[in-house]
């Protein structure tokens, strides 16, 4: 078990290498952007064969296809990993640091050992080992008791006897930054990347009318995933199974053989449903899963730890704060000819804060230097779009000073700034089509002159993402009844995938989406990649599509011969198997599959390229109402215009975009990690003041999913949350007259700024 | 009982009540107290704190737990009956998922203590569908994909069952504000608002 406290490399978390400068503009020929596992680029193969491609006219790709987990959802039939209940099944606990920075003296379990009900205990941090010795965050693993009531473990808790020596840690960004910290990470508090230059910064400021410096940030926010995380583990002998929340089951298939020194063959993980992760559960080797499964071994009975919330918050992960003084300098027709960024941030302790600076606009001239601030919190984990939503607001909110300068529409000199449209960066005419729905001719100058409180405005940002993904496999039989079963070892956050697997089979089978059986979550079935990066339905759907048409061509074979026709010349549609130029030569789907025989047909398939691709495009619009006099923000609309290349299921992928929406507006405008500046500790581990969006807070939101079917599959979990909040906090601008350049937006920020523009 | 409407339920020591109270357990000795509270200073009717026979009527259908009376009602049928449809997520009253009805009203289950429902009706998302299908709120989410991960969904469709009884055909804003008791992380709000504005026959509860 790696210890947590070791710093990470750039990126942070060993799953999202995100360097502090990718130039992710996915503009053409360019590398795409970073991804959280996957990666956009496969393994250099040929490009699939011509049959296995998306040859339209589809049936059910593209199409409105409900989630066939819906009904399981709804009612509650549905079991996720906190609804496993095990016979003879304890409840783990773990005891956790109060400290942010604390060496454990001594750990004595004797009371917990005797408290009722307690089956096994465990000391995770162990005393006498220097290298492991330290909790580095409130919040910090330090030991456990399993017992036979989840009250009883909660109790038995309780009497652990920790003793520390309380340590100084580093709180503050700004003291940590100013060197005024006490030291505590090696060597240094701060880490100084190196400083990345394109182009002539001094020759381009020479070329700039205007020139602004200013600085601008945003916050720490946490994933709060509705399902915490936690696993239930049994043990078969020196088998485990482990039912775990978590966004790759094969990973952490790997991750308990490493962590738990057995084989991995020994190792079987499940997840058939789980409650949101949003890139906090790709860790492989989530030490309460470990613990789980130790507890579980010790007590020879299965247990199940589900993390509490405070426990979410503080141990976790997040999303690492940024923060950039910005010089740029614009030519007075409107082209930004120079970007001096200095940036930095934090990912917690010992973990890095990267994010992409310049976003998508990338000025001939531009420089960056970077520094990861560490300090005394739970380390940050990829968080939907890493780096993405910071990179974005930091950008668009420079962009469009810039373009007051000037005295140019935001959308032209956005567009005066960009490349031309290419199939990955569509920026410039999804803007103007964007502008033109959304009413943009109607938005006033910077500062609503309405007489009375209520401000209006409008704003704009664009996104990008890989979205690629190459890690699938998927096996594919038919039976002689006609029923369908795809096996695939990927799992469904939440974004669909389910159904997903099912209609890319149905869609080749030319048979109802409800047909098709689709197996998943269970490392029994062949391994696929990680769901993180929106790289899941790119690395399995042609997977299971070459699967499929494998499977159908051996269909074919032993149909064939009862028609009279060639193999070759048959087609599968409507619930038929036909000749594709005689369709009197023809079978149902069931009577076709009568042919099959008592063992069903079966196929594999292996991801190929050549049908999904990478890198996406979108714009988001949105309209605020602001109230002056008390600060608050009210969205009121929001238009995404948002591509993903050929969608297989449309209602779940509009899902996502509504989704990525209102996560966004919640990093815009409620959610931020609050730590007190003293003590290090989180004043809002809950769910009453770590702020998030209800429904009264939910605009009306439009949703245009571009056609880009010809590039095969791209995912769509990612991009859309990247744009919202700077198009918010623009529309905030664009409303009151004045800049907020950080986030979040709350009431007493806005009230604030006003004020000083009063004063000033 | 932590009743989403804030309105006063009657009900005695309630987790919520205690959360708010902590630390100033005299004050509210003196200022509030409900009566079972005062009948057990004068030690009566005193329960626990060991495991005591609890008695539950859930979806029509009763429930006997020996249970430590600390114990919710969301933890009650979760862990000791099985039934895992609703779910605990921020523990704390604030996020809905937990939603359960109670006598005709919506609360959370996270928050109301097992041995205060007892002789009362409750239902949760467990027994909402029948053999004859899905309840119409059930099926709307289906229809509109009201739903992602579903974590929360279980506690959302009690919420609306819970309204649509209560205003059968809700205005806008009435279903804003019944919802504003539940969060989704996924961010599904738009398409769960309009698949409560489209459910048809639900009568007046």
């Amino acid at each position: 078990m790696a210890d947590s406290r070791e710093p990470q490399a750039a990126g942070g978390g060993g799953q999202a290498p995100i360097p502090p400068q990718p130039q992710g503009g996915g503009r053409g020929g360019q590398a795409p952007p970073p991804q959280a596992q996957g990666g956009g680029r496969g393994p250099q193969l040929p490009p699939a064969d011509p049959k296995y491609h998306w040859t339209p006219p589809h049936t059910a790709i593209g199409t409105h296809v409900k989630r066939l987990d819906g009904p399981d959802k709804v009612t509650g039939r549905a079991k996720y990993t906190f609804d496993i209940n095990r016979p003879g099944m304890l409840y783990g606990r773990i005891i956790r640091s109060p400290h942010p920075h604390a060496r454990i003296v001594a750990v004595d379990m004797s009371a917990a050992q005797k408290a009722p009900g307690v089956k096994a205990t465990l000391i995770w941090r162990n005393p006498a080992d220097t290298q492991r010795n330290a909790a580095m965050f409130q919040g910090d693993e330090i030991a456990a008791v399993a017992a036979d009531t989840e009250e009883r473990a909660i109790d038995a808790a309780r009497l652990v006897k920790v003793e520390y020596e309380v340590l100084p840690a580093v709180i503050q960004v700004d003291q940590a930054l100013a060197g005024a910290a006490p030291a505590v990470f090696q060597p240094s508090n701060v880490r100084q990347g190196q400083t990345q230059e394109t182009g002539d910064i001094a020759a381009g400021f020479k070329q700039a009318a205007y020139t602004l410096d200013q600085t601008y940030s945003t916050h720490v926010i946490t994933h709060v995933c509705l399902e915490t995380h936690g696993a239930v583990c049994e043990w078969d002998g020196d088998n485990l199974t482990a039912w775990v929340s978590t966004q790759g089951v094969n990973a952490t298939k790997d991750g308990f053989a490493q962590g738990l020194q057995i084989p991995a063959s020994n190792v079987r993980v499940i997840t058939q449903y789980m409650g949101g992760g949003f890139g906090s559960k790709l860790g492989a080797q989530d030490p309460q899963a470990i613990i789980c499964a130790r507890l579980a071994k010790d007590a020879k009975a299965p247990v199940k730890i589900m993390l509490d919330r405070k426990e979410e918050h503080l141990a976790t992960g997040n999303r690492p704060s940024a923060a950039a003084r910005i010089k740029a300098g614009v030519t007075a027709d409107g082209t930004v000819t120079a970007v001096d960024a200095e940036s930095w941030g934090t990912g917690g302790a010992g973990a890095a804060a990267g994010f992409p600076l310049p976003y998508l606009y990338l000025p001939p001239n531009r420089r960056r230097a970077h520094k990861d601030v560490f300090i005394n919190t739970g380390q940050q984990r990829p968080m939907r779009a890493p780096g993405h939503p910071q990179g974005s607001f930091i950008t668009e909110v420079y962009m469009e000073e810039l373009a007051d300068l000037v005295k140019m529409d935001p959308v032209e000199f956005r567009i005066k700034n960009l490349p031309p449209d290419s199939p990955n960066a569509m920026h410039p005419s999804y803007l103007r089509q964007g502008a033109k729905e959304f009413g943009w001719d109607k938005r006033h100058p910077t500062g609503d002159t309405t007489p009375g409180p209520i401000k209006t405005g409008m704003g704009v940002a664009i996104n990008t993402w890989g979205g690629g993904g190459s890690q699938g496999r998927a096996h594919v039989e038919i039976s002689s009844d006609g029923t369908v079963v795809v096996r695939c070892g990927t799992q469904d956050l939440g974004t669909g995938t389910r159904t997903l697997v099912a209609i890319v089979a149905a869609d080749t089978f030319g048979i109802p989406v409800g047909n098709v059986k689709p197996e998943i979550g269970d490392t029994v079935y062949p391994a696929s990649g990680g769901s993180g990066g929106s790289t899941t339905a790119a690395g399995i759907s042609p997977a299971i599509r070459i699967a499929s048409v494998n499977a159908l061509d051996a269909l074919k074979e032993k149909v064939a011969p009862a028609l009279g026709v060639e193999p070759a010349s048959l087609v599968a549609a409507n619930g038929r198997i036909q000749a594709k130029d005689n369709p009197s030569k023809s079978m149902s789907w069931a009577d076709a599959c009568k042919q099959i025989g008592a063992q069903p047909l079966a196929a594999d398939g292996a991801w190929q390229p050549g049908l999904s691709s990478v890198t996406t495009s979108g714009v988001q619009f949105a309209e605020v109402k602001v109230d002056i006099e008390t600060g608050i923000v009210k969205v009121t609309r929001v238009l995404a215009l948002q591509d993903c290349g050929l969608v297989v299921s449309r209602l779940t992928a509009e899902s996502q975009v509504y989704g990525g929406i209102v996560g966004s507006l919640n990093f815009a405008l409620f959610e931020d990690r609050i730590l007190d500046r003293n003590t290090g500790q989180m004043v809002n581990p809950n769910m009453e003041w770590y702020l998030l969006a209800g429904m009264s807070d939910i605009p009306k939101i439009d949703i245009r999913l571009m056609d880009q079917s010809e590039r095969g599959v791209i995912g769509v979990g990612e991009p859309p949350t990247v744009p919202t909040a700077a198009a918010i906090a623009l529309a905030v601008r664009n409303a009151i007259g004045v800049t907020v350049r950080s986030l979040p937006l709350t009431p007493a920020k806005i009230l604030q700024t006003l004020a000083q523009q009063q004063r000033a | 009982m932590a009743s989403k409407d804030d309105k006063p339920g009657g009900f005695a020591f309630t987790r919520r009540d205690f959360l708010k109270s902590a630390g100033v357990v005299s004050a509210v000795t003196a200022a509030s107290a409900p009566p079972e509270a005062e009948a057990q200073t004068a030690g009566v009717n005193a329960v626990g704190p060991g495991e005591v026979p609890v008695r539950l009527t859930v979806n029509g259908k009763r429930v006997d737990l020996m249970i430590e009376p600390r114990v919710t009602l969301l933890d009650a049928l979760r862990m000791r009956a099985d039934m895992t449809g609703n779910k605990r997520v921020c523990d704390r009253g604030t996020c809905g998922a937990c939603t359960m009805i109670v006598d005709g009203r919506a609360v959370y289950s996270c928050s109301t203590l097992a041995i205060e429902v007892q002789g009362k009706q409750i239902r949760n998302v467990d027994g909402l569908a029948t053999a004859a299908g899905l309840h119409p709120v059930q099926q709307a989410f289906c229809d509109k994909d009201a739903l992602m991960c579903g974590f929360c969904t279980p506690g959302f469709v009690m919420a609306s069952v819970a309204l649509l009884e209560k205003h059968p055909s809700p205005t806008p804003e009435q279903i804003r504000k019944g919802l504003d008791g539940n969060i989704c992380r996924c961010g599904t709000f738009s398409r769960i608002f309009e698949a409560v504005s489209s459910v048809k026959g639900v009568t007046r509860g």
